[in-house]
């Protein structure tokens, strides 16, 4: 039985880590143009067929973006969503490109950072299933 | 009616806009103060190697390799269009100018009327560009939601209603006080909207450290 079906989620820490990062992630977050022009800078991006939800800002507006579109009122259901976009769709490998300088790869690790808080992480055995190459 | 949206209210979206950049910039040295060494200086890197012109020229080519002038050149050039003119034609339009005179005395030099004109167009060209990238192409589709339409408005509409007030199109009056208001609206929204990376494009490609800064920048959140 893995742990993640036993700690209840606390969104009051959720918040508190949230804030302590928002001068940072939020600026990031919303000067990001959406221009897609980081997409193929990411190498899970092109060795998926182009498919958008392996572009960097994709991942990012999904994850972290959620987070502090919600403030941090994250469930369970939310948590485990982002864990497969921050471990799966990303290796933290930090070739991602934005020519407005936007910084992908920290604000997946803290969205890592916030899950893992949380006790949501890829287990053993998951971690293994999930090799995608 | 006009007399409010050409004085105080153009007052205050000037003030906005000036404070809101100082805020956001302020804010941003304040949160970066932390410095690392992002490149550890090296034995032997200062020293220059002399290249001939042709090598320097092949080696400036090859290096464009690598960038989004290989991988999308044609949004490369488009953007590149795009901001250039967006920023040259209102700094160096005549009416502005003129108006800048009237009212404080420190008019710029200009460019030609029918010059501005041809910026203007081609900002609007590449706006339509922009508007069809996001609607046709998948993975701009992906991430735009309303508010990305909405903020690619607020950057054309003072250019469509100063087009139109230039040639005289429809009401003047109306297309005038219509061309005040949405450049009042875009000079309000930039430090606030994700207009503002024109202020931290800047911040974070130089002074930000990483290895795709333009400089050696070493500031840290
Ligand atoms: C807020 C105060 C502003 C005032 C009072 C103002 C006023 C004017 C006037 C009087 C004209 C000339 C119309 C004619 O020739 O009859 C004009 C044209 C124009 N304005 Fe503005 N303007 C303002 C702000 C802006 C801003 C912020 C932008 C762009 C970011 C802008 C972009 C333009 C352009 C591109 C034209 C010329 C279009 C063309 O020649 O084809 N204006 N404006
Ligand atoms: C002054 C320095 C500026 C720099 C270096 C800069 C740089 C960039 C870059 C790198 C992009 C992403 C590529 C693209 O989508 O075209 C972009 C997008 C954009 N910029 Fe700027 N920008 C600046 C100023 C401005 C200003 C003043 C405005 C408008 C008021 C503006 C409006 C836009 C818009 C609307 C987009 C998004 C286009 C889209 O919807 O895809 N930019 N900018
Ligand atoms: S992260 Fe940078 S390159 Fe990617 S969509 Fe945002 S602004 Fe564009
Ligand atoms: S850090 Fe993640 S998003 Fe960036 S290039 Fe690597 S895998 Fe792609």
């Amino acid at each position: 039985m893995s742990n993640q079906n036993i700690k209840p989620i606390n969104t009051g820490e959720i918040k508190e880590m949230l804030n302590r990062q928002k001068g940072k992630m939020k600026r990031y977050l919303s000067f990001c143009a959406h221009c897609s022009l980081c997409a193929d800078s990411c190498f899970l991006y092109r060795a998926h067929n182009r498919d958008p939800q392996y572009m960097p800002s994709y991942k990012v507006i999904q994850s972290l973006g959620k987070l502090y579109k919600k403030r941090g009122e994250a469930d369970r259901r939310l948590l485990t969503e982002i864990k497969g976009i921050v471990w799966r769709n990303c290796v933290l490998c930090g070739r991602c490109y934005c020519p407005i300088g936007i910084h992908i790869p920290s604000m997946i690790a803290f969205a890592r950072s916030i899950c893992r808080s949380q006790d949501v992480y890829p287990q053993g055995d998951e971690a293994s299933s999930e090799s995608w190459l | 009616m006009y007399d409010l949206i050409e004085g105080p209210f153009l007052s205050l979206a000037f003030i906005i806009f000036v404070l809101g950049l100082l805020y956001q910039g302020s804010r941003f040295f304040q949160l970066t103060r932390k410095k690392e060494w992002i490149a550890p200086p090296l034995p032997g890197a200062e020293k220059r190697v002399k290249k001939s012109v042709g090598q320097f020229i092949i080696d400036g080519l090859a290096s464009v390799k690598g960038t989004l002038w290989k991988t999308d050149p044609l949004m490369m050039i488009v953007t590149s269009a795009f901001h250039v003119c967006l920023i040259l034609a209102p700094i160096f339009l005549l009416a502005h100018n003129v108006l800048l005179d009237q009212s404080w005395g420190i008019g710029l030099w200009s460019f030609p009327e029918s010059f501005t004109d041809w910026l203007t167009i081609v900002v609007l060209i590449c706006v339509a560009f922009f508007l069809m990238r996001r609607l046709f192409l998948a993975r701009v589709r992906a991430i735009t939601s309303f508010y990305d339409y909405f903020v690619l408005l607020i950057a054309a509409a003072p250019f469509l209603t100063g087009y139109l007030a230039y040639h005289q199109w429809f009401d003047y009056r109306t297309v005038m006080i219509l061309h005040i208001l949405t450049a009042e609206l875009m000079l309000i929204t930039v430090p606030f909207t994700k207009l503002g990376h024109m202020l931290f494009f800047f911040l974070y490609r130089f002074l930000i450290g990483s290895e795709y800064s333009f400089t050696r920048g070493s500031r840290t959140w």
